[in-house]
């Protein structure tokens, strides 16, 4: 493949182009394929590639991810969970990874805490990186696996419309969905309660609605996000019955909607939280899709990035 | 002390006869001796040419860390006036953000005895409250009588409205005077940048401007009720601004001071997660920008200060999240005030003049007898801020490696002299 992405690293939906999004959502076409194949599921672009998955903050899934793609790729592939300390407690993040790097490895998939962690590193450091996520402002692969999951389900993103349901506040993945989706043509609204959505959000040329029913309506694609009580450092909203009867998403009103619209969560799903079971197994639910898409996504991103090298 | 001719200076003395005119001024041991045109240059005396510059009283700043007690690697006495002589400042009042804080007479002694044979004078901020946990009042007056200049809980705001309230009426009795840092914790929150445009974009959880105007508010009416003085330092939103204003009009006694830094700098300036652009308050937006730059012109802000935090690079390399707020400022006070649009004259009122009259201090005159205490500067020559010309002990400077307009060339103070 002679074209390349515009970036060393991906640090955040910010740094791409709209043909670094169609050449990943190419490359991740053909890679879904591999995925589906009855008999290789394993390519060996990646080989001889060493790639350290850093995690400064608990992730299962997206870990998962990220560590499926790499071995489908035949990468190296080392794990890491560190905790984030100040100056005062420990080893700074630059020692952390230069210590990673040091034993010989070519790619860095960082998770962490605060926001732009990533962005710094990439100033200090030597490896090419991908950013899993870093506070509540980007989660690159996130978003591009949810842009895919549209596109897989109506054909093009251009003019759909996307409703990103919950706390918009402490999402990464609404700041890199609401990117990536204008840059791809969609309208984006968000929903939730006002203590969760940031005052200056229609700055990015989003619509605010606080009302559930409103938003659906609006709506094609409904992104309910994971409620995240640790990721508040103070009371939202006064408990997860208060927050459901306003904003859980059940059959009953999914039903009463107009039109038939698709339900997406990033995971994990909080059954009986922000959706109820039935809606998360119904047949409008493309969760499990964004899944396996996450899988073909992430392989498409590490072997664009590596591809890159000298 | 060498003798010291200044040639051909432009006066900005206020109350000088000769304000705004050009003169030569001859300084022996520390005194101004001989004021007029034509001086002959005495044998062995140093000579600077003020052709194009200004004289004026030396800089005041009335708000600085210099980390001593107890953070001298940050910055120490002799660091942290190297860098205010070097930014044309002959007194800078220290906040009290140490270890110990400067809570007690023996703090306030320690620094004023340890800075006796400096160039610059310190003039030590005293802590309102006990370990300024901002519960008990400390102990205002003994601090007062040996050497306070004015009290504050440095970077840490009085939350509680009513021992903000007894401070300002307690320091009533011996004529003191309680600085204000003006932000609701509350409100602030877990942000740490201006919440607007650049946070959302960010991803960061930012400080409102509502989290600074509210306790300008709120000190204004606490000013008001008990008829007493309040200083509100570095202000940064357009809102405060416009308080301030009103309560002046109300014949209120009230003043402020803003950091250089607010005069020039913007959110937009985080978007690379540098933290040599973390200051509290945070950096603001234009239209902020603005009403501060408006309040200098109009006379509601009386003075500029530095805010200067130095830091190691341990506190800052690290995380945005994480780091440490504050810059270097002592150096770049000069430089943002002209690339602000200030005047020599307002210059001097703002830095010289405004920042003494605030904590009760006489204005340095230029007469004959007179110690010298003096500053020359100019607005027009280029220098770069770097690892040569810096003078503090750290470097966060957000102008690091950059071409600043505006330079000080000579300080006078305490029969010493500095040339830059």
């Amino acid at each position: 493949m002679a074209e390349k992405l515009s970036t060393k690293h991906l640090l955040g939906i910010k740094d791409l182009r709209e043909s670094d999004i169609g050449l990943i959502f190419n490359a991740a076409d053909r890679f879904k394929d591999v995925l589906n194949s009855p008999v290789i599921k394993k390519v060996p672009s990646l080989r001889d590639i060493t790639i350290a998955n850093i995690f400064f903050e608990n992730s299962t899934r997206t870990r998962l991810s990220f560590e499926l793609a790499q071995k489908r790729l035949s990468a190296d592939v080392v794990n890491f969970a560190a905790s984030s300390s100040s100056v005062s407690k420990g080893e700074t993040l630059i020692d952390t990874v230069n210590n990673i790097l040091a034993m010989k490895v070519d790619m860095v998939v960082m998770r962490h805490p605060y926001p732009g962690a990533g962005i710094f590193l990439s100033r200090h450091i030597n490896a090419q990186i991908v950013n899993a996520g870093d506070g509540a402002h980007e989660h690159p692969t996130q978003a591009l696996l949810d842009a895919y999951s549209i596109r897989e389900r109506y054909g093009d993103v251009a003019g759909k419309k996307v409703a990103i349901i919950g706390d918009i506040l402490h999402s990464r993945v609404a700041l890199s969905n609401i990117l990536c989706l204008h840059k791809l043509g969609a309208e984006v609204m968000v929903c939730g309660p006002p203590t969760l959505i940031p005052k200056y959000i229609h700055t990015l040329g989003v619509k605010t609605e606080y009302d559930l029913r409103k938003a659906l309506n609006w709506c094609d694609v409904a992104n309910m996000l994971r409620i995240q009580l640790e990721r508040q450092d103070i009371k939202y909203f006064p408990t997860l019955r208060e927050y459901t009867m306003l904003y859980g998403l059940n059959k009953k009103i999914l039903d009463s909607l107009d039109k038939e619209i698709t339900i997406m969560h990033p995971g994990p799903v909080n059954r009986g939280v922000e959706i109820t079971s039935d809606v998360a197994d119904s047949k409008q639910s493309v969760i499990l899709d964004q899944v396996e898409n996450g899988v073909a996504i992430r392989m498409a991103v590490l072997y664009l990035l590596a591809s890159q090298r000298d | 002390m060498k003798s010291l001719l200044v040639k051909s200076a432009t006066i900005l003395f206020p109350g000088s006869s000769l304000y705004g005119r050009v003169a030569d001024v001859l300084v022996e041991n520390g005194k101004i001796t001989s004021i007029g045109t034509g001086i002959i240059l005495p044998e062995g005396a140093g000579e600077a040419d003020g052709s194009g510059k200004y004289l004026a009283p030396g800089f005041f700043d009335l708000h600085a860390n210099f980390g001593e007690p107890g953070l001298e690697t940050k910055e120490d006495l002799e660091t942290g006036a190297a860098a205010a002589a070097a930014g044309g400042f002959t007194g800078v009042s220290l906040m009290p953000n140490t270890r110990p804080p400067v809570q007690s007479r023996s703090e306030v002694a320690y620094l004023v005895n340890r800075s006796r044979e400096l160039l610059v004078d310190v003039f030590p901020l005293g802590a309102i409250s006990q370990e300024r946990a901002g519960k008990d009042l400390a102990e205002l007056y003994d601090m007062h009588q040996s050497g306070a200049i004015a009290f504050s809980d440095g970077n840490k705001p009085v939350a509680d409205s009513g021992l903000m309230s007894r401070a300002m009426l307690y320091v009533k009795a011996f004529n003191g005077l309680v600085f204000s840092y003006a932000e609701d914790p509350s409100l602030a929150g877990a942000g740490k940048m201006n919440e607007g445009t650049t946070s959302t974009y960010l991803g960061m959880k930012g400080i409102p401007s509502l989290a600074e105007e509210i306790m300008v508010a709120r000190d204004i009416y606490l000013a008001e009720y008990n008829d007493t003085k309040v200083h509100f330092t570095t202000i940064s939103t357009a809102h405060s601004v416009e308080l301030i204003r009103k309560a002046k009009e109300q014949g209120l006694q009230v003043s402020c001071d803003v950091a250089a830094h607010h005069l020039a700098l913007t959110e937009e300036a985080l978007t690379g997660f540098d933290s040599n652009f973390k200051v509290k308050p945070p950096l603001r937006t234009h239209e902020d920008v603005a009403a501060l730059r408006a309040g200098l012109m109009d006379g509601t802000i009386d003075a500029i200060v530095s805010q200067h935090t130095p830091h190691e690079i341990e506190y800052k390399n690290i995380e945005f999240e994480i780091a440490s707020y504050g810059i270097l400022g002592l150096q770049t006070v000069l430089p943002l005030a002209v690339c602000a649009g200030l005047s020599p004259e307002l210059i001097a009122e703002k830095l010289s003049v405004n920042p003494r009259n605030i904590v009760g201090l006489p204005v340095p005159a230029l007469a004959e007898g007179d110690a010298a205490n003096f500053v020359l500067f100019d607005t027009d020559t280029h220098w770069e801020l770097n690892e040569g010309t810096n003078r503090s002990k750290s470097s966060n400077s957000p102008f690091m490696g950059q071409q600043l307009t505006g330079k000080v060339h000579l300080v006078a103070n305490n029969g010493q002299y500095f040339t830059f």
